[in-house]
């Protein structure tokens, strides 16, 4: 359950932001979790309902998450390939055979809040 | 209400002293390596295996992140490796942070470090440890659907090593089907047979590391 760390790591960023914008309450934050960052996205908003026990920051703040999928490319037939959640992911170009590099579906961020001040 | 955009990595910190690692270790010329599998895969006997192929050549450090039993460590030790423990108590994995703290207590006048990271195909694919290369094992009692469940794991993965070939005689392992599978979620991983029982495979997985520090020693 390493979802326990990333949802520590997001209230550590949080309360940051909070202090350097003068912020009174998060009401909202939006994450961007990629299909393929190893982030079960049911886990991490577990954990962080249960970490508003005890960091009173996030107590009434929403948590609203938009998954990514994966985008990958080609370079040599300049081509994208697209997978969703639950697809077999093949990163062979389907074309010429050569690896395709992962352009979005990685990714684990903060995107913004929605603040009271 | 007011929005405030934050557009920061949820895993920042963890990348900046992976980051350092790296650093660190380039400037001493140290070339490391994160061993991961689900627990019992072979991590160990396979770094002891290893240790000893190469020790005579290279100096080794090794850290040892692998709750099991500290008789890991004990047995790393045994064949004089500056060895030191991460206590990973409830850890499901490493992160960059707790493999900088053990760094300070590990000689690194050596060429190689090698990382054992806590036995789990999940948790450990997500944090970077600042390793040069990832080592993913999977061995062959697990099943060949491994592939495939873990596909995070096997991605992150610079070489896929298939232990305990020396049991697929006893077990339904389609070999083909994981070397296909492999090949797809990462075409560039190596994927390399062994037996940590009868060393089979082991010149290959050897002269893999040392093209590899060679590699790395170019620039
Ligand atoms: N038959 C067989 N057993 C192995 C092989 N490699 C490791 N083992 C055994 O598998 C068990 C777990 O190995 P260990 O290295 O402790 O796994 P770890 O938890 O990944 O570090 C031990 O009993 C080893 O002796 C192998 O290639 N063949
Ligand atoms: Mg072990
Ligand atoms: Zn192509």
């Amino acid at each position: 359950m390493h979802e326990g760390a990333i949802a520590e790591n997001i209230v550590d960023i949080l309360k940051e932001t909070k202090e350097a914008e003068n912020i009174d309450k998060i009401v909202k934050v939006r994450l961007k979790i990629g299909i393929m960052s190893g982030v079960m996205v049911d886990a991490l908003l577990f954990a962080l309902t249960a970490l508003k026990e005890e960091e009173r920051i996030i107590k009434d703040t929403e948590f609203d998450v938009t998954e990514i999928n994966v985008k990958s490319h080609c370079v040599l037939c300049n081509k994208d390939f697209y997978f969703k959640k639950g697809d077999d992911i093949m990163l062979l170009c389907n074309k010429c055979g050569m690896p395709l590099d992962i352009i979005e579906g990685k990714e684990m961020e903060i995107i913004d809040i929605e603040a009271e001040q | 209400m007011k929005r405030v955009v934050v557009e920061r990595k949820i895993l920042e910190r963890n990348e900046s002293s992976a980051q350092k690692i790296r650093t660190i270790l380039k400037n001493q010329s140290v070339f490391a390596l994160n061993f991961m599998s689900s627990p019992g895969a072979g991590k160990t006997t396979i770094i002891e295996e290893t240790i000893r192929m190469l020790k005579d050549n290279y100096g080794i450090s090794f850290i040892d992140g692998d709750l099991e039993t500290d008789r890991d460590a004990e047995r790393i030790k045994a064949l004089g490796i500056d060895t030191v423990q991460i206590n990973t108590s409830g850890a499901c994995h490493l992160d960059a942070d707790m493999v900088l703290r053990a760094m300070e207590k590990i000689s690194l006048d050596c060429d190689l470090l090698i990382i054992e990271n806590v036995g789990n195909l999940v948790c450990p694919a997500t944090f970077d440890v600042g390793a040069d290369k990832n080592v993913v094992i999977l061995s062959v009692p697990e099943g060949d659907d491994k592939v495939k469940k873990y596909p995070v794991m096997f991605n992150v993965a610079d070489t896929i090593l298939i232990n305990k070939t020396d049991l697929l005689g006893f077990m339904d392992f389609d070999m083909s089907k994981v070397k296909k599978e492999a090949k797809q979620i990462n075409p560039k991983a190596e994927v390399i047979e062994l037996s940590a029982k009868t060393m089979s495979g082991f010149d290959k997985w050897i002269s893999l590391i040392e093209r590899w520090i060679s590699e790395a020693n170019q620039y």
